[in-house]
């Protein structure tokens, strides 16, 4: 039997002068991530992260790529973890909204993965951390890794 | 600093090894004895049970990793549900990984991969209703050299590859494989198509002599779009040369004893009732024991009218034949989604003065049944209890359930409302109680009327669901339990959480041959799918705004739901559940008093409860967590990995692996894990040393198999 050729993904990163800094920026928030505390800009989901208008449309996206699995609630259901809730926030906690981009990126929907393109997965997780209580705030959650390195996910707001 | 490590265990593994290799140059059978690990459940008997005792109480949290087998590169993209346990057999691991469901082979002491196999099946792969890297593989060998690694392929392949090798046997089936889809069948016996047919398997093939035997699973069963869909069945191979030995039909054809609980004819016309988990075998009285998984659909059976027999139902069938010996329906005319999610285990204990040959058969409502494993005789009454009926359009209904009177349940087979509703703060308390308004439950059943409580059409307007607690995720699922064949006592992991408001609605126009299977009224329709669909290394990619890859061409697209409304989730509050802790426990339970010994919170209390705002004031026990897992069971532990993760002030964000005392279920160590703990773990000993091996993975971690085992002394060093 003959293995198909994987399917050509389509490949998004557009290789700006922007692209040596970006990867210097990488390296920085492995080291944070691995510290399990990111560093730098030391932003967490409690800091208005995302706008109301972001989470608007993520729910658009939400609703096409995502509620089939993941409920109308995001309350999950038997294999599909919930989004909101418990156990969304323990299994995030202390991780970065880069880690949950990535995972989204590379594995999700799972018949179809980087179907979410860049901006719609940005926008997809506004909704997310919208609908976990998190506060909306003056600009958008950023589509590129790096900067989404930097944003700590936390279960309770920093003191 | 003085450990006595392995000298007892060396010595006896030797002797052993001695009394085995018997006079005829024939080499011993692998063995939990030789500290080997060769079968997915330790043993033949389900029971999880190494006699190994290096590790120990007083040792377990020095215990480091030995090495890793990180399994993202077999398939074309990582895993994140890695659930495989690995055997060990003559200093190399065996076990499945990836999104291709690669075998691997992986030197025991240091991890260094020693063959690889691949099998790629293309559409076939992609079509697989289980699809996964799968719970591992069997071994066989003749004790001359001729030895086997047997393992259930996505696409339900079976294949013998060359222990040392890799390489698939020639003299089996056709190049070494059997292709386990010719032979099965749907309706009244018509042949399921090989490429397109819906039948898989995760579970590993059970070994018994010269004997394979096969089991068989299809799509979930919430949401499909046939009730004529195909047969379940178990199999018997030759392992020397695929030839089928036997066939057990687990929905009884006419004339066979059992067909006449599918009223009007409806054997012929509905399907599933597989048998997706382990299998155990009593290799000296030459009995197999098939747990039996729902027949189609799993809320809703108004096609199917009469008990169903084998679904749900635990059946001892002869291994030489396969002909059915006894079985025992745990639940009839399933519409719960209990199944019987893990593998039977074999003891024999005194019970009353007796010694007793006993099956103990652990359950998602967390009952234990106990059987008479030659008669199929309950060892303590199980009373068929009168059970409310309810009124779904063409629902058929069983006045009774059975009931097991001992042991007591080791975990929560439903809610009892109020005593077990969330009470962190009254505020809390009253919200939840508030919820549970949506749901139907009460009358006199026990538990509040939440087990056995039957699936109502649910609508977003009115009730929600009928509430039950000990089915779908709840109680003990596929990781299964494991015991102490010396004490006679099972210890099994249980979610106490897993809240399940059952209710069917109409699918959307032309997706399903039934008027009614899972959702609910003026909710968007959900097509609830195996977890891993979708995720085979040669799955096609659907297109953008298309239906999910699963859902069949001619349906129309499930309705998107842009105009339709959220619904709240009544289950929590807060980002709780409405269910008072423990969320997950640990139980032992003594089979020899048919007693629960003890039981004690498992996992730690989840960062959304410790650090909640609400909960500041009021201190909180320990609440473990919800979740299924898998114990491992030593001379003096009990081993289990947490479901979650956690960050806690005694360790970092990570999920532990934790030791139990046996006697007492004291937690006397425990060791940090990057991710949850996603397979059940194993043991073994190789040079002198005890190895743990355990699979992780789970949100933003992918598959990984580590080996833990403790640091090399100056005293050791010579003894490798």
């Amino acid at each position: 039997m003959r293995t198909p050729a994987p399917a050509e993904r389509p490949r998004r990163l557009r290789r700006t002068p922007v692209l040596a800094v970006g990867l210097w920026w990488a390296v920085c928030a492995v080291g944070a991530a691995a510290t399990q505390n990111p560093g730098g800009g030391g932003k967490t989901v409690w800091d208005g992260v995302f706008t109301a208008e972001q989470a608007s449309r993520g729910e658009g996206t939400y609703r096409e790529w995502c509620a089939s699995c993941h409920g109308a609630a995001l309350e999950g259901a038997d294999m599909s973890p919930p989004l909101t809730g418990g156990a969304f926030t323990s299994n995030w906690n202390q991780l970065t909204v880069g880690d949950l981009f990535e995972r989204i990126r590379t594995t999700m929907p799972l018949d179809r993965p980087g179907a979410v393109r860049g901006q719609q997965n940005a926008d997809l997780i506004a909704f997310i951390l919208r609908s976990n209580g998190w506060p909306a705030g003056a600009a958008e959650l950023p589509r590129e890794l790096t900067p989404l390195k930097q944003i700590a996910i936390e279960t309770t707001a920093p003191k | 600093m003085t450990r006595s490590r392995g000298g007892i265990t060396l010595a006896t593994a030797l002797t052993a090894l001695w009394l085995a290799a018997g006079p005829s140059g024939q080499a011993p059978s692998p063995s939990t004895a030789r500290g080997e690990w060769p079968h997915y459940t330790a043993d033949l008997r389900g029971t999880k049970y190494s006699p190994l005792d290096q590790i120990t109480a007083r040792n377990f949290n020095q215990l480091e990793v030995a090495w890793r087998v990180k399994t993202d590169l077999l398939g074309t993209r990582p895993e994140y549900k890695l659930e495989g346990t690995p055997l060990m057999v003559g200093g190399v691991l065996y076990t499945t990984g990836g999104t291709r469901r690669a075998v691997i082979a992986i030197d025991a002491r240091s991890g260094e991969l020693l063959w690889m196999h691949r099998y790629p099946e293309g559409p076939r792969g992609a079509n697989a209703p289980r699809q996964l890297s799968g719970r591992g593989v069997a071994y066989w060998t003749d004790g001359r050299g001729d030895n086997r690694v047997l393992y259930v392929t996505p696409g339900y392949h079976l294949i013998a590859l060359d222990a040392k090798t890799g390489i698939p046997v020639p003299g089996f089936g056709k190049n070494g494989v059997v292709d386990l889809k010719a032979g099965v069948v749907y309706g009244d016996g018509k042949p399921i198509d090989l490429e397109t047919g819906e039948i898989g398997l995760h579970s590993t093939p059970t070994v018994v002599r010269d004997t394979i035997i096969v089991g068989s699973s299809m799509k979930e069963g919430m949401t499909i779009t046939t009730h004529n869909n195909t047969k379940g069945l178990v199999r018997a191979f030759d392992v020397r040369t695929g030839k089928l030995q036997w066939t057990f039909n687990t929905i009884p054809r006419p004339g066979e004893p059992g067909n006449d609980t599918w009223l009007n004819g409806s054997w012929a016309i509905n399907g599933n009732t597989g048998v997706w988990t382990q299998i155990t075998v009593d290799e000296e009285l030459g009995l197999v024991y098939l747990p039996v998984e729902s027949p189609s659909s799993d809320y809703y059976g108004g096609k199917r009218p009469g008990n169903n027999l084998y679904g749900e139902s635990l059946v001892c069938v002869d291994l030489k034949t396969g002909k059915r010996k006894w079985h025992f329906q745990l639940v009839h005319h399933p519409i719960w989604d209990h199944d019987i999610s893990s593998a039977p285990i074999l003891l024999d204990v005194t019970i009353d003065g007796r010694m007793r040959k006993v099956v103990a058969q652990p359950s998602k409502q967390s009952f234990l049944y106990v059987f008479d494993r030659v008669t199929g005789e309950p060892v303590w009454p199980i009373v068929e209890t009168a059970v409310p009926p309810g009124n779904v359009p063409g629902e058929w209904y069983a006045p009774t359930q059975p009931i097991p009177t001992r042991p007591a349940p080791y975990g929560r087979p439903g809610l009892r409302i109020p005593d077990e509703v969330i009470d962190f703060t009254p505020e809390l308390r009253a919200q939840a109680l508030e919820n549970l308004k949506r749901y139907k439950w009460g009358g006199d059943f026990p538990f509040s009327g939440t087990l056995y409580n039957p699936p109502i059409v649910g609508d977003i307007k009115g009730l929600l669901g009928a509430l039950n607690l000990g089915n779908a995720s709840g109680g003990t699922n596929w990781p299964g339990a494991g015991a102490d064949p010396e004490t006679g006592i099972v210890y099994a992991q249980a979610n106490l959480s897993a809240l399940s408001p059952e209710s069917v609605a109409p699918p959307p126009p032309g997706f399903s041959d039934l008027p009614y299977q899972a959702g609910v009224v003026g909710q968007p329709f959900r097509l609830r799918e195996a977890a891993g669909t979708g995720t085979y290394a040669d799955v096609v990619q659907r297109a953008a705004g298309a239906a999910p890859a699963a859902a069949p061409a001619p349906a129309p697209a499930p309705a998107p739901a842009a105009a339709a409304q959220p619904v709240q989730n009544f289950t929590a509050v807060e980002g709780l559940s409405i269910v008072k802790p423990p969320y997950g426990v640990l139980s032992a339970i003594d089979l020899t008093r048919g007693e629960v010994k003890w039981q004690v919170p498992h996992g730690d209390t989840p960062d959304a409860v410790r650090n909640h705002p609400k909960l500041k004031g009021p201190t909180i026990a320990k609440t473990g967590q919800a979740g299924s897992v898998g114990v491992l069971v030593t001379k003096t532990l009990v081993i289990a990995g947490d479901p979650q993760v956690t960050t806690t002030p005694e360790h970092p964000r990570g999920a532990m692996m934790r030791a139990y005392d046996k006697q007492t279920g004291a937690q006397v160590g425990a060791v940090w894990m990057p991710a949850p703990v996603s397979g059940s773990p194993m043991t073994y000993a190789i040079g002198g040393r005890q190895f743990i091996v355990i699979a992780v993975s789970g949100g933003n971690y992918s598959g990984e198999y580590i080996a833990f085992r403790l640091p090399e002394t100056d005293a050791d060093s010579g003894t490798r």
